[in-house]
């Protein structure tokens, strides 16, 4: 009687092994576009949409420093870097180029979220990884896509500012440009957090470019026509900065404030002992989507969306961004600390 | 007899005359062919099929805004309603190709509104006797808007087959475009083209001659939108969807392209092979830089000074 469930036992044991062996090799499993006929060291193609804005210059140095380490594991031998000058039509002719030249791997920004589709594809067909960042290209024939979450932004944003002012109060509220997906996808992300208090009243809202004078100008405005301001939601950049300027020129007092990790903002929460919160875009986005494209040419399995989730700075940490602000251009944005080991955890989530 | 004797001077005439008008952009061709062999040298795909498909197809669009912009020119205007443009053409093809109307209404649609726009904008300057650069920088941001307004987020589709057709490995786009250019030499033989230049070069003079000036301006403005939404049209096809700011360079380019090519500011002078030149010398700079490992801040510089040698140097050799 004993042998036959010792038998079934030990057979189910084999069979849940060969599983675990089938499921770790499924796991193993080439990621898409990569058909492992590519081996190291790889070229590195870095097809940026336009290199002015500090935020780009930080991300393609992030780049350089992930692809410099890799270089030292003789994983990849060169990076090569275009610059469409903003012009979504060169950068498809740029990606052609490196398609032309036979680049290992393709990680981009996209300049337009349909145009590079085809060209992508192409590139997916003969092999390369591509990996897309920050602005995101519709189509599957990636690699990888890796992003933030603009909704996740606003919502956590919204839900701090209202617990800072217990829930009800007058605010502002301060967006980037209008019609760019990123700001309307902030915006909408603090709709439900803000229709759940009906004791929260928006006076106004600004639409201005990511920028602290452009904001400054708005808010100091609002400030004449609202003499009672509670709280500010601000959605990002350098618009906290501008606005908490703006109070500050005016000799009200300061209010609770959300915002991004920019320098000159976080510098100012210090400076005027503010009550704030803030998130970020981290630039070492680049730097992962560099590390992930040699991952998936290796032969790594890796998701096809790595979502990674947002850092955020408040009263408790924000003294270790200001620590480190020296490395950071005065206009630029302390992104938060990164790392292999990160960057392994967020390839592993699922 | 009589006709014998009138046609074999014509004849003679022909190619004496095709050489002159040469003289300003040959050493643009010359820095053109230096690059195509760069090109060809560090890209040897390039004589393949596909490689050389891949590459008029980057070509191709910068091609036809620089005829568009060359061509009103010529006849002494310019517009900065180019770019904007494009992006209406590419936006209603996307927004109509994949519907009801099928590839056929929406490439119809596409020509009827470059038409349109183009007459509409030549009726306002020729006739109201207005700015032409006040008028197409106005109509930039109605077209602009209008693109907007069809396709507020870039979307949209252009059925496979048309993108494969036009934007695959075969070389369709370069046989449109010898095509266009045997169009555009034909124009230039009927009454309405043979008054261009003379539009452009001397109006009064010409008027005063029995030229219909009022009408090839006209005309040349229609031709020129119907050249920019064609060339929308095209790069929708080969994005493969519609996106309502993608021609906002093109502007620029066109101007680039046709000032590179030798065409002059004040009207009848240049030639149509000069704009094409020039638009291919600016779209092959890219491709070349880039394979020679240039960084994109050494491209600028090198870009800039392609450009002011391309134009200079025809100028250092009327100087000696």
């Amino acid at each position: 009687m004993m042998k036959p469930s010792f038998f079934a036992s030990a057979s189910a044991l084999c069979l849940g092994l060969l599983l675990a062996i089938g499921v770790g090799f499924e796991a193993n499993a080439a990621a898409k576009c990569i058909k492992g006929d590519r081996k190291a060291p790889y070229t590195i193609g870095w097809a940026n949409i336009y290199s002015v804005p500090t935020w780009m210059k930080q991300t393609q140095g992030t780049i350089e420093a992930e692809v410099e380490t890799l270089k030292k594991q003789g994983l990849v031998d060169k990076l090569v870097v275009t610059d469409a000058q903003g012009d979504a039509n060169v950068q498809i002719q740029q990606i052609q180029s490196m398609i032309d030249s036979d680049v290992d791997a393709i990680i981009l920004i996209a300049g337009s979220s349909t145009a590079p589709a085809r060209v992508i594809a192409d590139a997916c067909a003969k092999g390369i990884a591509i990996i897309n960042f920050d602005s995101l290209v519709d189509t599957d024939q990636v690699t990888a896509k890796v992003n933030t979450d603009s909704s996740q932004w606003g919502d956590q944003a919204a839900k701090f500012l209202i617990d800072a002012i217990g829930g009800k109060g007058k605010i502002l509220i301060l967006n980037g440009p209008a019609g760019v997906s990123v700001s309307d996808d902030r915006r909408k992300g603090a709709d439900a957090e803000l229709k759940a208090h009906p004791d929260v009243t928006v006076l106004a809202e600004t639409n201005t470019p990511y920028n602290v004078a452009p904001a400054q100008e708005a808010v100091t405005s609002l400030l004449f026509a609202n003499p009672e301001i509670d709280g500010i939601l601000s959605l990002g950049g350098a618009l906290s900065a501008g606005a908490v300027l703006a109070l500050d020129k005016q000799g009200r007092d300061q209010v609770p404030i959300t915002g991004e990790n920019a320098r000159q903002f976080l510098e100012l929460w210090k400076e005027k002992g503010l009550k704030s919160w803030a998130t970020m875009q981290p630039n070492w986005l680049g730097a992962f989507a560099a590390y992930t494209a040699v991952q998936a040419l290796e032969g790594k399995d890796v998701p096809a969306f790595v979502k990674i989730p947002l850092p955020v700075i408040d009263n408790s940490n924000i003294d270790e961004y200001l620590a480190r602000a020296k490395d950071f251009p005065a206009d630029g944005y302390i992104y938060s600390p990164y790392d292999e080991e990160l960057f392994k955890k967020l390839l592993a989530q699922k | 007899m009589s006709t014998v004797s009138s046609a074999r001077p014509a004849g003679a005439l022909y190619w004496p005359v095709q050489a002159r008008r040469n003289i300003g952009v040959r050493s643009l061709f010359l820095v053109v062919l230096a690059f195509l062999i760069a090109y060809g040298f560090l890209f040897p795909g390039l004589f393949s099929a596909s490689g050389f498909a891949k590459f008029t197809q980057s070509w191709f669009p910068l091609a036809l805004v620089a005829m568009a912009q060359a061509i009103l020119m010529l006849t002494g205007g310019i517009s900065l309603a180019i770019g904007p443009t494009v992006s209406l053409g590419a936006v209603i093809a996307a927004t109509t190709m994949a519907g009801p109307l099928g590839v056929t209404g929406g490439a119809a649609a596409v020509a009827l509104t470059g038409l349109g726009i183009g007459a509409a904008t030549g009726f306002i300057v020729v006739r109201l006797r207005l700015p032409a650069i006040v008028v197409t920088l106005a109509g930039s941001f109605i077209i602009g808007g209008a693109a907007l307004l069809i396709l507020p987020r870039p979307g949209g589709a252009i059925p496979e087959w048309l993108s494969d057709l036009l934007a695959g490995d075969t070389p369709t786009a370069f046989v449109l475009l010898v095509a266009i250019v045997l169009l555009w030499k034909l124009y230039l033989a009927t009454p309405l083209g043979l008054s261009l230049y003379a539009a452009g070069e001397n109006p009064v003079g010409a008027y005063r001659s029995g030229v219909p000036v009022d009408a090839a301006r006209v005309a040349a403005y229609a031709i020129s939108g119907l050249l920019s939404t064609g060339a929308g049209l095209f790069v929708a096809a080969q994005t493969g969807s519609g996106d309502p700011v993608i021609g906002a360079a093109f502007t620029l380019n066109s101007i680039a392209a046709a000032v590179l090519g030798g065409i002059g500011f004040l009207g009848g002078q240049g030639t149509m092979r000069g704009a094409l030149a020039g638009s291919l010398l600016l779209s092959l700079m890219i491709s070349v830089m880039f394979f020679l490992g240039f960084t994109p801040v050494a491209q600028y510089v090198a870009q800039g000074l392609i450009i002011i040698g391309a134009v200079a140097i025809p100028q250092f050799r009327k100087v000696q």
